[in-house]
């Protein structure tokens, strides 16, 4: 908001520069933002808070320079007759909304150029001049803070005013041309006929002040704020009087900012005042404030010393005043504030006027030691590993378009299948078609390597931790949130500071990394079993089990979401239950005394149908007869010429050895041949040489 | 005698003579080829000329046919002219082994500045980074980090915050909703409530999360980001602490200079309420850096960069706390701004487009 600078001196008697007066008000709370100069005047912009509507006019801002430097504000004295009178002029059906309603009628007026002086304070605060009645209320809302709007009396059908819920059906042109449907919920100022304002917001076009108007009523009124604040929201038209109607406007200071405008119209644009009309069907509920010891409260929550008188000093000043006759010691706020309902709120009064500086910066005393998620020192883990493997840390927003909906298969336990709607969705977006609720990181990680590729990066490697979201069964129940990891690498194997990549990634780099991940976050019964999912290519797809339980899926992106991407090399896709992998028990070490005597390895190559898995090879030597053997580990595979088209050569070695003695060649020979055979007749291959 | 010297000169002769091209060679820029061919010749030489089968091994033989006065300065003229021959050899065999093994070695002359053979590390999100190093901070005084959920009721999310209906803050045009009229929670002061649900107090938390406000993406704004919320309630906790804690984890984020400045503000679950700037961490204040007006700051010496306060009592017994007994401060602030700040970034879009040359610029 803009204050100037000259206009506060009107109001205040001040020697303080515009910088002095900027800091002081910046340290009570009122953050002046910047000074600017406007011909010989300063102007202030002031970002205040939601609280601090009595601030918003040059009055408001005086009333703090005044705690502040512990002088009065001048007041402002009337000529005007402050005989109140109600002649059927004024009708509230609505008392509940409009709280107070004061109107006076001038004669006579003659509309035209506001002079120099009134045009250029409105200049100052960037607004523009429109004419004299319309700015000397503008003028007035600026000072004293009280939005009131002019109507032109003679287009007031019947000459009198209703005020009244809206009617169903009806509806009004406001001032800015715009023809509004109104409802039911809303007030509106009406003469004897029809609406001629939205109440507290806007009046409307039919009977504003024109060149021609001669008699003026002027309203000055109160409305309730929650009222205002729904209106202005469905209408989608937020002004300077719904603004303040809505934070709260100082219901006892209409009849001086009514007044004052008429002084100002009298003097300004001619005409006779008439009788001030005042109806004030509801009164301020005064809030009481307990406090039996300001200065003790103050102290036990902000550690400052302030005096009991100089605490009431401050309240005073600031309007804030003790109680008459309460025997508990209570105080309450004046009526231009709305903000003072609790002891803690007199606290802040006080202590931010005896100055937040002062306060002491201490360190409370030692208490237990810190501690961090328990899934954290994994999670790091896991997040090291990831980026020492060459990974990026990813961050993408948590809604994703509508349109990848079924087309990634989610991870386990996040969806309720039987759902009809399985999904969390927002009302709506920022982003366009984003409304969705993320129920798998993949499209964001994928909408990140799209990007990447179109920057000449061949060679990516991502992974991202975060929220998943999906649905719960239940009326009313909150959604399913569950962190999940993910990663998506395509491109070659690369080198710091080399220009080419060694090989392309395939499928088992993909594993190797999720391997590699959970093992160093603790999830170490990890297997790999073959799956097919929505969104990865058949043939290049596992499943990934922890301790036998499905937690996710890896594999090769699909053509077609490949191809929906414009992805011209392959990419390889995991996607995890990461709060499932976290909780699991991470396995404890136990030692295992080092060999004794030498093992024997022997190599063979088995040439398989494509279907027969490694694992399958590997689960023969697990028989207790076999106990010799103590590993099959994996070395080669070969596919290609020499061999059919569905089969391929897969090498493998064996590792014989005893804890109690070193074997001797000829038992190893009889124990293999015979794992061999076993192995050859059991999965129904063969050796290769 | 004569005869048998002569006949030793003969010997010395025919070497000197299959010597000759040895004797003047200059080993220097052989190529390493010539100099092994070279090295090869001189070892027929050698296995000709020295040794016991040798032509001069074979004059000592001559020794008895010469006079037994002269016998010894025969034998000595005999040995000097063997050891003048393998001296010779070996002179030569050495000075070419020396450079077939300098070329060698020049040969596999390595270029050290070629980049080492380190596979491409990744890096964290600049987010990630700074909410370790705070949370490092918070633990070591004492805090444990909390998290909670991202999509909240409305009674977390502004009711039990103190925002009652109609707050600024409360309208959804800040604020996402789901179909099904759950709020995407709009500040992390949520864990606030759920966290003092949960453990009670005295409590002393950090929460680092998610948070969403219906803002179109912009250089300056992002529908969603990250902010860290801190929650101390104990019996006599008051403003002083809450200054303490706040200029100590920022002394020790930023520097032991850093100094910070409480200014009064309004916020619902706080009273009394405060926002806090720090001295820049550029300019350390003076709002001029190497002679220019300092850019995190834009010239102030001060950036802001959170909200705080005293836990309002509302929101104390709206956790089954009293505050007549306890009392407790808050505060929280946004590391996207923070980030940005910290690493001149004048766009923060940025942070969540994924472009792996912005990624790989934090460490």
């Amino acid at each position: 908001m803009n204050i100037s600078y000259n206009w506060l001196k009107d109001l205040i008697d001040i020697d303080l520069s515009a910088d002095e007066l900027g800091k002081k008000l910046t340290s009570v709370g009122l953050a002046v933002e910047g000074i600017h100069l406007h011909g010989d005047d300063l102007v202030l912009d002031i970002d205040l808070t939601s609280n601090r509507p009595d601030c918003l006019s040059h009055l408001g801002i005086a009333r703090e320079i005044g705690v502040i430097e512990n002088i009065a504000v001048k007041a402002l004295t009337s000529t005007l007759a402050s005989q109140a009178a109600d002649d059927g002029l004024v009708t509230i059906e609505c008392p509940e909304i409009c709280h107070r309603f004061t109107a006076r009628i001038i004669k006579n007026v003659n509309i035209g150029p506001s002079p120099k002086w009134l045009v250029d304070r409105l200049e100052a605060l960037g607004e523009r001049s429109i004419n004299n009645v319309a700015d000397i209320t503008n003028y007035v809302m600026h000072e004293l803070g009280q939005p009131m709007h002019s109507f032109d009396l003679d287009k007031l059908a019947g000459g009198r005013i209703v005020v009244r819920k809206a009617r169903a059906g009806e509806g009004i042109t406001t001032l800015d041309e715009v023809e509004r449907k109104i409802d039911d919920s809303m007030v509106v100022v009406c003469d004897a006929e029809k609406p001629a304002a939205l109440g507290g917001i806007m009046g409307g076009l039919d009977s504003s002040i024109t060149d021609g108007t001669s008699n003026v009523l002027l309203e000055v009124a109160c409305f309730e704020r929650k009222n205002i604040r729904t209106t202005s929201r469905k209408l989608n038209l937020a002004t300077e009087a719904s603004y303040r109607f809505e934070r709260g406007v100082d219901i006892e200071n209409l009849e001086t900012a009514s007044n004052r405008a008429t002084e100002l119209i009298c003097e300004l644009a001619g005409g006779e005042a008439g009788e001030f009309i005042d109806v004030y069907p509801t009164r301020r509920e005064k809030i009481e404030v307990r406090s039996t010891d300001i200065s003790a409260a103050v102290r036990r929550l902000t550690g400052l010393n302030v005096a009991h008188e100089e605490s009431v000093r401050i309240l005073n000043s600031l309007g804030i005043t003790a109680v008459d006759g309460s025997a508990t010691q209570a105080f309450a706020g004046p009526s231009w504030r709305h903000d003072i309902h609790i002891e803690e709120d007199l606290v802040e009064e006080v202590a931010r006027h005896a100055g937040y500086h002062k306060i002491a910066s201490e360190l409370p005393p030692a208490f237990g030691a810190g501690e961090y998620q328990p899934s954290e020192s994994r999670e790091k883990r896991l997040r090291q590993t990831l980026v020492d493997a060459g990974f990026n840390e990813a961050l993408s927003y948590s809604f994703i378009d509508t349109r990848n909906d079924g087309v990634f298969q989610t991870i386990p336990d996040l969806v309720v299948e039987s759902l009809n709607e399985q999904y969390v969705t927002l009302k709506d977006s920022v982003i366009d078609g984003a409304v969705r609720m993320r129920p798998t990181i993949l499209p964001g990680l994928l909408d990140a390597i799209r990007l990447n590729l179109n920057h000449q990066r061949r060679d990516i490697k991502l992974f991202e931790i975060g929220k998943v979201f999906a649905a719960t069964a239940g009326v009313g129940a909150l959604p399913n949130e569950q962190k999940a990891f993910s990663l998506v690498m395509t491109g070659g194997q690369t080198y710091e500071g080399r220009a080419t990549s060694s090989r392309q990634l395939d499928f088992y780099d993909a594993k190797g990394a999720v391997e590699g991940a959970l093992d160093s976050a603790g999830a170490r019964e990890i297997t790999f079993s073959t799956a097919e999912v929505t969104h990865l290519r058949h043939g290049q797809t596992a499943s990934i089990l922890l301790n036998g339980v499905e937690i996710g899926y890896l594999g090769r992106l699909n053509d077609e979401i490949a191809g929906a991407y414009k992805f011209k090399q392959p990419v390889y896709v995991a996607e995890l239950n990461l709060t499932l992998a976290l909780t699991s028990n991470a396995e404890r070490v136990t030692y295992e005394p080092l060999a004794k005597f030498p093992g024997v390895s022997r190599d063979v190559s088995f040439v398989v149908d494509r279907k027969v898995q490694f694992a399958s090879i590997e689960a023969i030597i697990r028989k207790p007869e076999y106990e010799m053997c103590q590993s099959v580990v994996f070395v080669d595979i070969y596919e290609g010429k020499g061999l059919k088209e569905h089969e391929r050569s897969i090498t493998v070695r064996y590792l014989y050895r005893s804890d109690e003695r070193t074997l001797v060649e000829e038992e190893v020979e009889a124990l293999h041949n015979e794992i061999i055979e076993a192995t050859e007749k059991e999965l129904g291959i063969s050796t290769r040489f | 005698m004569s005869e048998e010297r002569r006949q030793v000169e003969l010997i010395r002769e025919a070497f000197e003579q299959e010597f000759g091209r040895f004797a003047d060679l200059s080993v220097d820029g052989l190529a390493i080829d010539d100099a092994e061919a070279l090295l090869r010749d001189v070892g027929e030489l050698k296995i000709k000329h020295t040794g016991k089968k040798s032509a001069i091994a074979g004059a000592m033989k001559l020794i008895g046919k010469v006079a037994p006065e002269d016998r010894g300065t025969f034998g000595q003229f005999v040995q000097s002219i063997e050891k003048d021959i393998a001296a010779k050899i070996e002179s030569i065999e050495s000075e070419l082994s020396g450079v077939i093994a300098a070329a060698k070695i020049e040969r596999e002359r390595l270029d050290v500045t070629i980049p080492g053979r380190r596979p491409k590390t990744g890096h964290l999100h600049l987010i990630t980074i700074l909410r370790q190093k705070i949370e490092d901070i918070f633990v070591s005084m004492g805090y444990a980090i909390e998290d909670d959920r991202e999509i909240e009721t409305d009674y977390y999310n502004f009711d039990a915050l103190n925002i009652s209906e109609g707050h600024p803050a409360r309208e959804s045009q800040d604020t996402f909703y789901t179909t099904d009229g759950f709020a995407l929670r709009s500040q992390t002061s949520t864990v606030q409530i759920r966290a003092m649900e949960r453990r009670g107090v005295p409590i002393r938390i950090i929460a680092p999360g998610k948070v969403f406000r219906r803002d179109t993406p912009d250089m300056t704004h992002v529908p969603m980001f990250h902010q860290i919320e801190g929650l101390c309630v104990d019996k006599g906790i008051t403003m002083a602490h809450l200054k303490g804690t706040v200029t100590e984890w920022l002394k020790r984020l930023f520097g032991e200079d850093t100094i910070t400045r409480f200014r009064p503000s309004y916020f619902p679950f706080t009273e009394p309420s405060a926002e806090f700037d720090f001295s820049c961490f550029k300019c350390h204040g003076s709002g001029v850096f190497e002679g220019e007006r300092c850019r995190p700051c834009k010239g102030s010496g001060w950036i802001e960069l959170g909200g705080s306060g005293m836990v309002h009592p509302n929101v104390l017994r709206e956790c089954g706390v009293d505050p007549t007994v306890y009392s407790g401060f808050a505060f929280g602030f946004g590391l996207e701004r923070m980030c940005a700040l910290m690493y001149s970034l004048d766009d923060i879009r940025l942070m969540f487009d994924n472009d792996v040359r912005f990624l790989e610029q934090f460490k």
